[in-house]
């Protein structure tokens, strides 16, 4: 049974980057550089491996401003066919409500280009916001069942998909009609690495831009108009950790300067 | 009607889990700021009897959803339910705690309502806020707080014109309230039309749950192994431990890999930690690892990856080998000296 898969793809701010505030305290991303998050890579992973298996088509969406395409351009390159990006000025400000929205909306136009959907998937959480809101946001949307902490898929018959999702203290293993969101927690399924000819390749597969008029969404509903939540004041946090990195080549070396180092901050390594 | 605070109660084999009675005494607090009333809703089967527990624990009305089809979690039919009660009473605040099944349940339960949630919060408060562009005043509404952008950032969160404000609370944080057997309160039944679709959409095939016998949270020093460690590493892990008088964790890579059980897990699906010290060995520091570690006082890293995100969450880091790191680390200590001692 070929699969019609979507996979939700955020562009973040590199995790690796420093955090920069504007005067008026609100994140600075202009000038910072974006890539897919970490997150969702699983889940193009996840996506990919589905597509290997059962044949069909992976889908990628997005949703960010313009200059984002640079960051798809990685995840294309591990594979996905294509993508559709979202991007409007009427839908900065967006909370995770707006997003699943105009997310849901997004799945619902490559239904019709591509016919159905067989699942949607993203991954666990974002490196930036770390909600974990949109998968079953997007579910809630779009009426149909998601499935968050999803460590594997295992199979996908007869309309249903069987997964294996971590809980407190273990798993459970799910019977799942389709179509489905699944957010994938990660771990399971390791990104894999393009090569240069993949990159190559990568260069030929189409980012489709779409506006808020394209997908038929409500204005009213995304951007700032459209979000119940306000960010009152962001602050960075004061416990900062001190970051006293040790390498050496030599272990003796390298363990005597940790504990000199220790010893200096006056901490004692027992109870 | 009063406004509520309602906490949405998990329960596990019978028992209300420990982070919902946090929540509860949360609830309390912020109830007693507002002028509001605390709610409780518990979902299950055969969760009658567990109303009155909540109320001595400080709900000053329960409500209860007790039917046999919904004896295991499943996310649409429990997303009914919850939907149901929550759309009927109309409370001020919804709080679920940041556990898997809240974290799932109460962003599906906020999208059917349209309403706003914030994820993961560290804590929430009620206060008055003044919106900037319209100059108009919310008084008593609730203050959602929460790291952002991987820890780095803190952000204070308001859900002004939407009700109820919902907010997702980290396990652990708060206290258990004290059990009060005078206090008295209402329970209210509810019976749920619960739809075959819904009921057929999600089947539980298999559940697997072993049973927490250590216990972390107290511990003063926590050496933990991860997936770089492997069986042999964590000999060595335990070594260390035994030596700085600490207790074993481990990451969940490492629990799924048979090296060490379960009881021992820290993170998202294990318990969350805040020792004095936290020794992460071979952890690379997944997210679902960090989250319930990243409270510790003194986090130390010891990684062969230099570029692994743990050592973003670390005060020291040592870049190298475990298997060469750890048994000179072990042998140094052994000689007596101890960082700190004479």
């Amino acid at each position: 049974m070929p699969l019609n898969i979507v996979v939700l793809v955020k562009p973040v701010v590199d995790p690796k980057a420093v955090v920069r505030f504007r005067p008026d305290g609100t994140i600075d991303r202009s000038a910072a550089k974006l890539v897919a998050n970490p997150y969702d890579k699983y889940a193009v992973e996840a996506a990919l491996q589905l597509r290997e298996r059962y044949g069909g088509r992976v889908v990628g969406l997005s949703m960010a401003p313009p200059q984002a395409a640079d960051a798809l351009r990685e995840v294309l390159a591990m594979g996905v066919d294509e993508f559709v990006l979202l991007s409007d000025p009427r839908l900065a400000g967006s909370d995770t409500l707006a997003t699943s929205y105009a997310l849901s909306a997004g799945v619902r136009m490559i239904e019709r280009k591509l016919g159905k959907v067989d699942l949607v998937v993203c991954g666990i959480e974002s490196s930036d916001s770390n909600t974990g809101h949109i998968g079953p946001e997007v579910g809630e949307w779009l009426g149909i069942p998601s499935v968050s902490y999803v460590d594997t898929v295992l199979d996908v018959s007869e309309g249903y998909v069987v997964v294996k999702r971590l809980i407190e203290g273990g798993y459970m293993k799910l019977r799942v009609r389709l179509p489905a969101v699944l957010s994938i927690a990660g771990t399971s399924y390791q990104p894999r690495i393009p090569t240069l000819r993949d990159v190559l390749a990568s260069r030929r597969k189409q980012i489709t831009v779409v506006g808020v008029d394209d997908i038929g969404v409500d204005p009213s509903l995304v951007g700032l108009a459209g979000s119940p939540t306000r960010v009152v004041r962001m602050w960075r946090i004061e416990i900062k950790r001190k970051s006293k990195i040790f390498t050496d080549t030599d272990v003796d070396a390298l363990v005597e300067k940790f504990l000199e180092e220790l010893r200096k901050d006056g901490i004692t390594l027992s109870r | 009607m009063a406004r509520t605070v309602l906490v949405y109660v998990e329960v596990s084999d019978g028992k209300i889990e420990d982070h919902s009675l946090e929540l509860i005494g949360k609830a309390r607090e912020l109830a007693t700021k507002g002028g509001m009333d605390v709610g409780a809703l518990v979902v299950g089967h055969g969760v009658r009897e567990l109303a009155r527990e909540l109320i001595y624990r400080g709900a000053d009305e329960v409500h209860v959803v007790d039917d046999p089809r919904l004896g295991t979690y499943r996310l649409l039919p429990y997303t009914k339910a919850v939907a149901h009660v929550v759309g009927a009473t109309s409370p001020e605040v919804v709080l679920f705690s940041a556990t898997v099944v809240g974290r799932e349940l109460a962003p599906r339960v906020a999208a059917r309502l349209r309403t706003g949630i914030t994820a993961d919060c560290t804590d929430v408060d009620i206060g008055s806020w003044t919106d900037p562009l319209s100059g108009r005043v919310y008084e008593n509404i609730l203050y959602q707080i929460r790291p952002t952008f991987g820890g780095e950032i803190m952000a204070a969160i308001v859900t002004p014109q939407h009700r109820p404000q919902m907010a997702t609370v980290r396990p652990g944080l708060f206290p258990i309230p004290q059990r009060d057997e005078t206090r008295s309160g209402r329970v209210v039944e509810w019976s749920v039309e619960l739809d075959e679709d819904s009921l057929d959409s999600i089947e539980v095939l298999e559940v697997r749950r072993e049973m927490r016998k250590v216990d972390l949270k107290s511990a003063k020093i926590i050496v933990s192994g991860g997936r770089g460690a492997g069986p042999k590493g964590f000999e060595l892990v335990r070594e260390l431990a035994k030596l700085l008088g600490g207790e074993v964790g481990a990451s969940r890579a490492a629990v799924d890999a048979g090296w060490i059980s379960y009881d021992h897990q820290v993170g998202l699906t294990g318990q969350t930690v805040k020792p004095d010290i936290y020794i992460a060995v071979g952890i690379s520091g997944a997210v679902q690892h960090i989250v319930g570690m990243k409270d510790s006082k003194i986090v130390i890293a010891i990684n062969k990856d230099p570029e692994a995100p743990i050592f973003r969450v670390a005060d020291y880091g040592i870049v190298g080998d475990l298997f060469v790191v750890l048994p000179k680390l072990i042998e140094k200590l052994k000689q007596g000296r101890l960082p700190g001692g004479s």
